[in-house]
């Protein structure tokens, strides 16, 4: 705290981000009242309109349930390998020492810049001629092979603070590295763990270019809401209602973990409010 | 730690037995747990060298090509690339990433800084502002694509248009997707709408972490919230600005949910950037190897900005 806050600054903030939110209440407004109701904008309120029919009517009209399950699948699958197998490999890079360790972790953790544009040509004409297309394997390898270049850099950075002490105890004890890895750092590191885990999910589930190209017939939500979004239906009320559907679930893991996500960068730089 | 110990003790005694014992003890723990780092990396590097070593060497490989369709794939050098600089609707798309990558940029840094600056003063009462600002950020691409069209609609249900008439301009009103002198910046405003949180909450934990005896001495000698920031916050804030910089250059380069639910690159392309241009070319017009050689330069541009980044996590790499 700076001295006295001066109340202007809070309006002004204030005001700030109640303009940021007006999209969200948009959608969420439209998907409550009849597409006729908001032909002249989800903000008249000249009678009073609210229905669920929308909400209800939705699921027949548009594959969500299925598509939904798909989302789960594919984003669940990928995030419980990516939480397994990103701390064996961080944990071999950081402890133990192997040939030509140094350059594989180098050319792994820079990969984080490639754009997702860069596989899908390769993987399209690869998944093409395997008959992988519109199998889940097709989703599931790239989501899990592109987190690592970022999941093993943050879960490695952990490890630098990972006190050595315990690492080489268990080493006098008897223990082998496979030993040390599964009984002492593994059971110490499930909060990088989770972070890596909430990020993957979150970016899992959110993706559309991946699975707009390598999948056919069981799509997730968001290439749903793209095949259904700018059609020329005044259907409104019912396409907000997917995208809500779509987005409500990582939203929330959003919002529960961004406390964590701002405290981290807090302690990081060693600083409280 | 019992190794090396003991290795000191025969340094100190000299005893030698050709090679130093140091390298000797690191050689043979070497030898004994290369086969249990193997068993942890493995799939690892499988899954990795399948999605995205095979892919870069692939794709980089693939833009000396001419594929098209189903005719016989032949060798073009760098056919494609003189190709792609001849194209105008290319050359358009450079202009165009370029405004796109640099126009969302600056926007969201631009109000993030200030925001976090202002919220500096008041960390407890704007909390949840900040949330309100970064749920945008929250949000699925896909899905603030969407909400955007209902903002940017050219009929009566269009709240900006709306807006526009409700101030009193409605000479103003306009089909700001459907034009193509607007549809480029209503889709910057939309992208710089969910991009302003980060920025925002990682320029927000920078100030935080000056000194709180630096802020407090200001505000005994005076100074004015807004000379503060002028002159204490914004200067100390800028380890912060340069990762929100380069976190917005990258999102922005790679950019194409948002862009391919809000324009689908149009109208008549004017809101194609190199990375939607190259899905459209190898994706739909089938046209591998030339959408390649557009994707090479997606990378290029791609390294360029990351070139710190990626110098900085090197030599990190221990």
């Amino acid at each position: 705290m700076i001295g006295k806050a001066p109340r202007w600054i809070i309006v002004v903030v204030g005001i700030v981000a109640f303009i940021w939110v007006i999209p969200i209440v948009g959608i969420v407004v439209t998907s409550l009242r009849p597409p006729e109701g908001v032909s002249l904008g989800w903000w008249r309120f000249e009678h009073f309109d609210f229905t669920l029919n929308a909400w209800r009517q939705v699921w027949v009209k548009y594959p969500l349930a299925q598509s939904m399950w798909t989302t789960v699948k594919l984003a669940g699958i990928s995030t419980v390998l990516t939480m397994l197998l990103t701390p064996a490999a961080a944990y071999a890079f950081h402890f133990l020492k192997f040939p030509s360790r140094r350059l594989l972790l180098i050319i792994i953790i820079n990969a984080f810049v490639l754009p997702q544009q860069v596989v899908i040509i390769p993987l399209f004409t690869l998944w093409r001629d395997l008959g992988l297309i519109d199998n889940i394997f097709s989703i599931l390898i790239p989501y899990v092979g592109l987190s690592f270049a970022w999941s093993i850099f943050l879960v490695k950075n952990f490890f630098e603070d990972f006190p050595h002490e315990l690492v080489e105890a268990a080493k006098i004890d008897g223990c082998g590295p496979l030993a040390t890895f599964w009984y002492v750092v593994l059971p110490n590191s499930l909060s990088p763990i989770f972070a890596v885990g909430i990020l993957q999910f979150l970016w899992t589930w959110n993706s559309l270019l991946l699975p707009m190209l390598f999948l056919r017939n069981n799509v997730p939500l968001p290439v749903l809401l793209a095949r259904i979004s700018g059609s020329y239906e005044i259907n409104w009320d019912q396409r907000s209602v997917a995208a809500i559907v779509t987005t409500i679930v990582p939203l929330l893991v959003f919002l529960v973990f961004q406390r964590q996500f701002a405290a981290g960068s807090q302690t990081r730089t060693g600083a409280k409010e | 730690m019992a190794g090396t110990s003991v290795s000191h003790l025969r340094e100190a005694a000299g005893v030698f037995h050709g090679s130093s014992p140091a390298t000797a003890v690191k050689s043979r723990r070497r030898l004994r747990e290369t086969p249990a780092a193997l068993i942890l990396i493995a799939p690892v590097i499988v899954l990795f060298a399948i999605s995205v070593a095979y892919p870069l060497a692939e794709t980089i490989r693939l833009s000396f090509w001419d594929i098209q369709g189903l005719r016989k794939p032949a060798y073009v050098g760098l056919g494609n690339y003189a190709k792609l600089f001849a194209d105008p609707a290319f050359r358009n798309t450079l202009l165009t990433t370029l405004i796109f990558t640099i126009g969302t940029t600056v926007i969201s840094v631009a109000i993030g800084w200030v925001l976090a600056m202002m919220c500096a003063f008041a960390p407890r009462q704007t909390l949840p502002f900040r949330v309100m600002i970064f749920a945008a950020f929250g949000i699925s691409e896909a899905v603030s694509g969407y909400m955007w069209i209902g903002i940017y609609r050219a009929d009566a249900g269009g709240l900006l248009n709306s807006l526009i008439q409700l101030l009193g301009f409605p000479g103003f009103a306009h089909a700001w997707l459907g034009d193509a002198n607007t549809a480029l910046w209503a889709l910057i405003i939309a992208a710089s709408w969910s991009g302003v949180g980060l920025p925002l909450m990682l320029i927000f934990a920078a100030i935080q972490a000056i000194p709180k005896s630096v802020l407090e001495a200001a505000y005994m000698d005076g100074a004015r919230p807004v000379s503060t920031m002028r002159h204490i916050m914004m200067p100390l804030s800028m380890p912060g600005v340069r990762v929100a910089v380069f976190i917005n250059l990258l999102g922005a380069l790679r950019a194409f949910d948002i862009i391919y639910i809000l324009t689908g690159g149009g109208p008549v392309r004017s809101t194609e950037t190199v990375g939607y241009f190259m899905y459209r070319e190898s994706m739909t017009q089938f046209k591998l190897g030339y959408g390649a050689a557009a994707t090479v330069i997606l990378l290029l541009a791609v390294l360029i900005i990351s070139t710190p980044a990626i110098l900085q996590r090197t030599a990190g790499a221990r």
